[in-house]
């Protein structure tokens, strides 16, 4: 691979942007389903729906413990939002993935990118959480409803939330572990995984292994 | 480099995910009087005007209709953006089918079930509606969850104006052009759509390679569920190294070597766009202002 991590981490690479452009593909495909889904709850079980919050975590969670660079949750949900835009809202699904990247990335702007420990993905995703309970509780105008269904509503998010991090960060592990994206994120602090696979070009045979 | 840039076991895929895929097949504006792509057509054709203009001129109106509580002020919106949906958009059969059969029903199915979930201590003083087992229904909650259910519609309504008259590419493509997105940006979004029929590719392959290796995960419903979560790595595995070989391949195409490119598919911003955003602020302004506060006083 030509990527001189040294000279170029901190620019927009290619290898860069098609990586989160695979990983928001991914993530696309999974949403349109998705979008049903959550459409059908929403009118009649509100409270389910939100325990799908999760799902919508996981793609910006993977990418930015995988790749570890500036952008990298905005861009993996542009991109899952031009692909899942085959879903009943269209194309404004792009918007509501663009948010939803942005305030994953927050609480990693704030440190700098520089911190990159699970606790952080988890705070990052209990900022998302808070604000999205909080529209939620807006647009359903839960203050109406009995507190029982209110804490169940806020349990539930915050927990398939936690629930979606905490896939995206396993999923980061295996990948990380497979040999995927080497070299693609800056300085690691962490020595490489023990795991060393043999450098095919041809992916899908290493893919397999990985399972 | 060219032994570098081998395209990949399918080979296929490697070569049009580096160009712009073009206007998407099968986009809304199959069945218009404008040509997909060009933007021309007849002022009344919504896909013709500029994409950011129908997905994000709403955005402040929905912002709105989040915060309304009252029953009219959605209702009139939801009025507004539907027939701006019928007239400008002129949905395919199937689509206003399922618009005009399907929110009505999303809006009861939706009063009932917020109406069950209303708070009863709120609405004391109403009637009991009906009661199966623990869920009691009353009049009060019920047009608590009119409203919510017509805050709903409103909002679908808002978002399917921009959702049904443009793409997700034409929205990439208006952001680099207009929003001044960098272009490596969009046109890295633009080649992820042909991401998604790779991964179908992909999968079979992985299949095929657990069933020789005689990868068993037993019987049952959860035997498949965990069949089908030992996919997710190696399909993330496949589609990320898929991702830097198509990144190698772009690069070895100048892809971003100089700060400008040339542009398929142009997004004009034209007198038509102008006047349709001061229209998405100005008719719900004055739904707002003069015609809810007029049939409120009528009404009172």
């Amino acid at each position: 691979m030509p990527t001189s991590t040294s000279r170029t981490s901190r620019s927009l690479t290619t290898r860069y942007l098609m990586t989160c452009a695979a990983i928001g593909a991914a993530t696309g495909v999974l949403l349109v389903p998705a979008n049903f889904v959550s459409a059908a709850l929403a009118s009649t079980v509100p409270v389910l729906y939100s325990a799908m919050v999760g799902l919508w975590i996981i793609g910006p969670v993977l990418a930015l413990a995988l790749v570890r660079r500036p952008g990298a949750a905005v861009l993996t949900m542009l991109v899952a939002g031009v692909i899942s835009s085959a879903s009943p809202l269209g194309a404004s699904s792009i918007l509501t993935c663009l948010m939803i990247g942005a305030a994953l990335e927050l609480v990693f702007l704030v440190t700098l990118y520089r911190v990159w420990s699970p606790w952080l993905f988890c705070t990052g995703t209990f900022v998302f959480a808070a604000l999205y309970t909080w529209s939620a509780f807006v647009a359903f105008d839960a203050a109406a409803m009995a507190t029982v269904v209110q804490v169940l509503i806020v349990v539930l998010m915050m927990g398939s939330a936690l629930a979606g991090a905490w896939l995206g960060l396993l999923l980061a592990r295996r990948l990380e572990k497979a040999g995927v994206a080497r070299g693609l994120a800056p300085a690691r602090t962490r020595t490489a995984a023990p795991v060393e696979t043999a450098a095919a070009p041809s992916g899908t045979a290493t893919a397999a292994e990985s399972a | 480099m060219s032994a570098v840039v081998r395209p990949g076991p399918a080979g296929v895929e490697t070569r049009p995910a580096a160009v712009d895929p073009g206007p998407a097949a099968g986009s809304p504006g199959d069945r218009s009087g404008a040509r997909p792509g060009t933007f021309a057509g007849p002022a009344w054709d919504l896909r013709t005007y500029d994409p950011l203009v129908t997905t994000l001129g709403p955005l402040p109106v929905v912002v709105f209709v989040f915060t309304t509580r009252d029953l009219l002020t959605p209702a009139l919106i939801a009025a507004a953006a539907l027939a701006v949906v019928l007239v400008m958009v002129r949905p395919p059969g199937r689509v206003l089918a399922a618009l005009l059969l399907g929110l009505p029903l999303l809006a009861v199915v939706m009063t009932v079930s917020f109406g069950v979930l209303t708070d009863p201590h709120t609405v004391d003083g109403t009637t009991l509606v009906a009661s199966v087992g623990p869920f009691e229904l009353w009049s009060g909650a019920l047009v608590t969850g009119l409203a919510t259910s017509l805050r709903t519609v409103a909002l679908l309504l808002l978002v399917l104006v921009g959702g049904l008259s443009t793409t997700g590419a034409d929205v990439v493509r208006a952001m680099v052009q207009q929003l001044r997105v960098p272009y490596r940006i969009g046109y890295a979004a633009l080649a992820a759509l042909r991401f998604v029929p790779r991964f179908g590719h992909e999968l079979e392959v992985i299949r095929s390679a657990h069933r020789v290796r005689g990868v068993d995960h037993g019987r049952g419903p959860l035997a498949g569920l965990r069949r089908q979560a030992g996919y997710a790595v190696p399909l993330l595995a496949g589609g990320i190294r898929h991702g830097e070989r198509v990144s190698l391949a772009m690069e070895a195409r100048g892809f971003g070597a100089h700060p400008a490119r040339t542009e398929r598919v142009r997004i004009p911003f034209r007198a038509r766009d102008v006047v349709f955003l001061v229209a998405t602020y100005a008719v719900p302004a004055t739904i707002v202002l003069v015609v809810v506060p007029a049939l409120a006083r009528s009404a009172g």
